[in-house]
């Protein structure tokens, strides 16, 4: 390690709140050398376990580098206060604007039922209730044009009516506002200068797509959690000053791209999925250091596992989410989000995911799961649960001395009992059912991503799969297995893989408008104005980012006139003053037949919305442990008898540490690699060498 | 109905082959396989359809079911009726295109009320699908379309040849190629080709899609013998949730809007053992008007009611129908005879779960929901700007409360079908809305509450040119009745311009006409302590 060197770079931060630890990693780039923190999280005063985080890293820099050397460039942060404030329903007081004769819309909804069959479902509460809705008498038509004007008068109503109310925060959503906004930035404008202090949101600024119920949905959460972001982005901005002052905090957002704390309290809804989009970018910068475009991201944690199938090194980015689910693996049961997020499939599979017997006489696994108390059977805490924790241990997969790292012994003796409770009620022999745990529990993971590689047209054989979280790389060479993905790449996480994929984010923006018009009718020039003015207007704020040798991409979403779906095809920047028409629809149609196998005869392509797109060309981030490796042959740390799928049986395999091993290094399935936070599991023939930085790169040999 | 004996010895001659093929382990990976690929078929239809009773309306259903058109699953979001139907109307392609004549890249399409899902206005399409060139089940959707011709959807026509075009069962694709007489046809006779055909070709991107996904699910298993035994055991399940009920006669009446005289619906449920037989002798004989419900519609919504309330959690397949058979006399409003008016069949077939709920009360208390409303619909037609429109807008109404709940407000059911957004109403009528409210208060009193109706007001923009207009309400009469001792629910009620007006007859709206429709209230559970 050369320091030197290591004294030129800049200093980066990310610091990521999860449920249980607060994680950091700081690095110094560009030789990329890495240092890592973590302290239990602070519910009260998340801001506390970040000033810990933040100081012990710093600390830990000067210690390698010399006090002083390193100039901290940014600090990026990644939280789940957003989830968790709507999930628990810990928000500000909040009022809704609507048009006059739509206040309930957000009771209404769409009318329809998330479940055919069940009787007693139980329907999302709206998150602001009746008495905090006022209406105004004013509208705009669905072309955008005036048909009766806002007048003073009726502010005047409006601002008392609002005046009188309980409420911190206000949202604000009209009809039509997708298309034209004055009247929702009139609101705006006269709210701010009468009643200060209050927190306002527009529907227009945050999701301009026509739907009423679920643009206001959008806009009632962002309003609800307003307040309570704006205040600890502050507080944590502060926090940041005091260690070093003049410090810039950048926010990590839902699409994967960061944006300034700023930004990040007036559009916190933005940030509501952004621990998993950090997990995804880990994933994918991992794949551009190793040279990997077709990536399947595969995360299991304890009570979900999650997927991202991401082809070309941009992960894909969808407009439309769900929150705060009254059944949480089932769709429509939440708040509808428009935002932009990256694309991710949640099931609920994970180490906790109890096993039953249903009432057809067929094993379940999940969606329940056991939580820590009492826990999965082998926790010895009085759970009667069988998990697939349970599972895995009994399958010799988990070692009951070595579980996180030997700080929780695992009782066998209880999972065995469990499981033969288990095994008699479905009518099966004890090893069968376990196996059946585990291979259900797989399939339901492989099952999903199956289907999402399948719809956007692709096929699992091209893919890598990269596996991270606790029970992802026990799970991850089987559930590849089924998919006939044949290479598995297990990246170093040490739980800050989060962090790491915060590091890793190119500086990026996104800019779009919606203006739905036939393709042959587009105006080229407007557009390329349109284009030009945003990209001037975005070079400012992306520079300020820190980027450099910035790209432009210009993305039309399309679809066929009247069709509710888009197809998104995009063109480099430069092209766009060509008048690229029969590009784009060279492109729409090869892409519609690849989809869905047939054009629409006489139908009319039409784009929807534009998008602006820059970036920083993805670079790999290369991160260095700074600690040196045993170069001798590796030893195995022992030996323990596992459950081989295709043979059916148990066989002893050699259990290694996986950082005993050094990188170069390539050793033979069926094996065990063990580490603190997780355990490498390779129950068949394959390939498994440690790569320079050392990811585990494994290479099935053997499919069904 | 029978569709049901048809195939009862067919299940139990298959049942000991295929018990022995399946443990429980491996069984649920392939059922859970086997739904997925249908919710992806749904998937694929729903982002290339073109109308919004397709993408907002949720009026659609995808089935698949093997060579002898046996449902094996179902799209999860399916519409209740249509799950019921959409076998049948496979069977009836089988009967005229006989398996061995069936080639890769046909596709089957047919809107014959009788054979098809009950109404003119839903296109059913079937398509074959072959692995490895053998033939080996078939993917089957109905969708409503938004304009079928003829009259606007309305309970004043009177024979069917007022509501639109017929497309008796035929051919759409003929290994592959286009039939473009028919096209040419549905074109010329439809108010909207560009949204009809394109959700037409949606049904087939759909299906094909169903084709696809299926081959890797081939590869591992017969599908003739995993079909076998997920009806098995879905069959199973409904015997065993039927045995628990008393064996005996269970009745119940349910009262409906008719025209000159209300609409009776007289149930008689018969448990016995584990089969149910349910006749709907003594119900109102067939209409002159377009309420008239077709014996597989009858059959598809009081399966439903039963499976909601008996098995909610079994998938669904050719299994849970097997043990129930419905029965109504020839020339009743339930079984009516060609050439019955049906467009407005789901105000009575919607009912159906409700006279089951209603019959079995007594002996299931704790399960069933006081009665609610079926959904209202809104269709209009006309030019604006120089453009043809034609739109169909669903309102749903208040539902029954229950022992446990107050009724659902602004809820579908038995259906389940969405409202169109506010702002793509406008986009794509000239119309502006005034309000969509909850209709507060319209819920009938008791210990719990019924649910609220809606109230849904628009006017016709100043610049739009006449719009006709028809439109379908439900529970204006005859109210919701209250359970246990609660109150019934507020009827519902059309207005225009301030006029309560019957909304039997289309109407042809001019520039300015205000109308406003209420949904009625559900029917409130128990008595309540403060009610008088």
């Amino acid at each position: 390690m050369n320091e030197a060197m290591d004294n030129e770079g800049k200093l980066r931060v990310a610091i990521d709140i999860g449920g249980t630890f607060t994680d950091g990693v700081a690095t110094m780039e560009p030789a990329g050398r890495i240092w890592v923190a973590k302290s239990p999280t602070t519910p009260a005063d998340p801001g506390q376990a970040v000033s810990t985080v933040l100081e012990d890293l710093l600390q830990q820099v000067d210690g390698s580098l010399g006090k002083g050397t390193a100039q901290l460039e940014e600090v990026v942060h990644g939280t789940t206060l957003i989830t968790n404030t709507l999930i628990e329903r810990k928000g500000a007081k909040t009022a809704l604007v609507t048009t006059k004769g739509m206040k309930d819309v957000l009771d209404i909804g769409r009318e329809w039922r998330y479940d055919i069959y069940d009787l007693d479902i139980e329907l999302p509460r709206p998150l602001i209730d009746g008495e905090r809705r006022v209406e105004v008498d004013a509208r705009v038509d669905a072309q955008g044009d005036e048909l009766e004007p806002l007048k003073e008068e009726e502010l005047d109503v409006l601002i008392e009516a609002l005046a009188k109310l309980d409420a911190d925060s206000i949202a604000v959503s009209l009809l039509h506002s997708y298309t034209n906004t004055d009247h929702e930035k009139r609101i705006e404008e006269r709210l701010k200068d009468a009643l200060p202090g209050k927190a306002v949101s527009l529907s227009s600024d945050l999701a301009r797509e026509i739907k009423e119920f679920e643009r206001t949905s959008t806009v009632a959460a962002n309003a609800y959690v307003k307040p309570i972001v704006a205040e600890y982005l502050d507080e944590l901005d502060n926090r940041i000053a005091r260690t070093k002052p003049g410090t810039p905090l950048r926010v990590m957002v839902s699409s994967g791209g960061f944006c300034s704390a700023k930004t990040g309290a007036a559009s916190p809804i933005l940030l509501l999925e952004s621990g998993p989009a950090a997990g995804v970018l880990s994933a994918m910068n991992t794949a551009r250091q190793i040279g990997v475009d077709h990536v399947l991201a595969f995360d299991m944690g304890g009570t979900t596992a999650k997927a991202c199938v991401a082809v070309g090194g941009e992960p894909p980015v969808t407009h439309s989410f769900e929150c705060a689910r009254v059944e949480r693996f089932k769709r429509g049961s939440g708040l509808p989000i428009l935002i932009p997020s990256i694309e991710l499939i949640e099931i609920g599979a994970g180490g906790g995911s109890i096993a039953h017997c249903n009432r057809l006489g067929l094993l379940n696994v999940g969606p329940e799961s056991s939580g820590s108390v009492p826990g999965p059977a082998c926790y010895g805490r009085g759970g009667t649960d069988v998990t697939v924790t349970d599972a895995d241990l009994l399958l010799g997969y988990l070692s009951k001395e070595n579980f996180l790292g030997g700080t929780m012994r695992l009782d066998l003796e209880a999972s065995k009992k469990a499981v033969a409770d288990l095994a008699s009620e479905l009518g099966v022999e004890p090893i069968d059912a376990t196996w059946g745990i585990c291979n259900v529990v797989n399939e339901n993971m492989a099952s999903a991503a199956r289907i999402h590689i399948a719809e956007n047209g692709h096929d699992p054989r091209d893919f890598t799969m990269i596996a991270t979280g606790g029970a992802g790389p026990v799970h991850a060479v089987e559930v590849a297995r089924k998919l006939r993905i044949p290479r598995v790449l297990i990246p170093i996480a040490a739980g800050a893989g989060s962090c790491l994929g915060m590091l890793a984010a190119p500086p990026r923006i996104d800019r779009a408008w919606s203006s739905p018009q036939r393709l042959a009718d587009v105006d080229w020039k407007q557009v390329t104005d349109n284009l030009e003015a945003l990209r001037k207007d975005a070079e400012g704020e992306l520079l300020a980012a820190g980027a450099d040798d910035i790209e432009w991409s210009v993305g039309a979403e399309m679809r066929y006139e009247g069709q509710g779906a888009e197809i998104s095809v995009s063109v480099p920047f430069a092209a766009i003053h060509g008048k690229p028409g029969a590009t784009l629809l060279g492109a729409f149609e090869a892409e519609y037949e690849k989809l869905y196998g047939r054009l629409v005869p006489n139908a009319v392509a039409q784009v929807i919305t534009w998008r602006l797109v820059g970036r920083s060309p993805s670079k790999a981030h290369n991160f260095e442990w700074g600690e040196d490796r045993a170069g001798s042959e590796p030893k195995p740390a022992a030996h323990r008898p596992i459950f081989l799928p295709l043979r059916k049986d148990y066989e002893e395999v050699a259990v290694y540490d996986r950082y005993s091993v050094a990188a170069g290094t390539t050793l033979q399935g069926p094996l065990i690699l063990e580490e603190k936070e997780s355990t490498i599991v390779v129950a068949v023939s394959a390939d498994v060498t440690i790569l320079e930085d050392l990811t585990v790169s494994v290479t099935i040999k053997e499919f069904e | 109905m029978n569709n049901v004996e048809r195939f009862n010895t067919a299940a139990n001659e298959e049942r000991s082959a295929s018990e022995a093929k399946f443990n429980p382990i491996d069984l649920e990976i392939l059922w859970k396989r086997l739904i997925s690929i249908v919710d992806e078929a749904s998937a694929a239809f729903v982002r290339t359809c073109f109308s919004t009773l397709v993408r907002d309306g949720n009026d659609f259903a995808i089935v698949l079911t093997d060579t002898k058109g046996r449902s094996l699953a179902q799209s999860t979001m399916s519409l209740p009726g249509f799950i019921g139907c959409l076998p049948a109307t496979v069977r009836h392609f089988l009967d005229l295109y006989p398996a061995e004549t069936i080639r890769p890249g046909d596709v089957f399409i047919t809107n014959d009320p009788w054979k098809g899902s009950g109404h003119v206005h839903d296109i059913t399409t079937v398509t074959p699908l072959f692995h490895k060139g053998k033939l080996v089940g078939f993917a089957a959707v109905v969708s409503h379309l938004p304009d079928i011709g003829g009259r606007l959807r309305s309970n004043s026509s009177r024979e069917i040849y007022e509501e639109g075009l017929q497309i008796p069962m035929m051919k759409l694709l003929d290994a592959g190629e286009p039939n473009q007489v028919l096209i040419d046809i549905i074109s010329q006779n439809i108010r909207v080709p560009e949204q009809g055909l394109g959700d037409i070709w949606a049904q087939v991107a759909g299906c094909r899609t169903m084709g696809e996904r299926l081959h890797g699910l081939l590869e591992t298993v017969s599908l003739d013998d995993l079909g076998a035994e997920v009806r098995r055991r879905s069959e199973n399940a409904m015997r065993d949730a039927i045995r628990k009920i008393p064996d005996g006669v269970y009745k119940s009446q349910v009262q409906h809007d008719g025209f000159e005289e209300p609409v009776i619906i007289n149930c008689s449920l018969t448990v016995k053992g584990d089969e149910i037989d349910i006749d709907f002798a003594g119900t109102s004989p067939q209409l002159p008007y377009a309420l008239n419900v077709v014996p597989i519609y009858t059959f598809a919504y009081t399966v439903y009611g039963l499976k909601a309330l008996l098995c909610p959690d079994i998938p669904n397949n050719e299994g849970s129908f097997i043990p129930i058979s419905t029965h109504a006399p020839v020339g009743s409003l339930l079984n009516p005879s060609y050439p019955a008016a049906s467009g407005g069949r789901s105000a009575i077939g919607h009912l159906l779960p409700h006279a089951v709920f209603q019959a079995l009360a007594d002996v299931l208390p704790a399960r069933v929901w006081a009665a609610g409303s079926p959904n209202s619909s809104l269709t209009m037609s006309g030019e604006y700007r120089s453009k043809r429109f034609a739109v169909v807008n669903f309102l749903n109404a208040g539902q029954g409360a229950n022992s446990r709940r107050p009724g659902f407000s602004a809820t579908s059911f038995p259906a389940n079908l969405g409202n169109t957004p506010v702002e793509m109403m406008e986009t794509l009528a000239p119309i502006r809305v005034l309000r969509r409210e909850l209709r507060r208060g319209s819920g009938g009193c008791g210990l719990h509450e019924g649910g609220s109706g809606i109230s849904f007001e628009f006017e016709i923009m100043p610049d739009a040119s006449d719009v006709m207009t028809s439109f379908l309400m439900t529970q204006c009469k005859s109210p919701t009745k209250g359970l246990a001792g609660g109150g019934a629910g507020k009827p519902g009620q059309l207005l225009l311009n301030g006029d309560r007006i019957d909304p039997t007859m289309p109407r042809v709206l001019k520039a300015g006409d205000r109308v406003l429709m209420e949904t009625a209230g559900g029917g409130g559970y128990g008595a309540s302590d403060k009610a008088a």
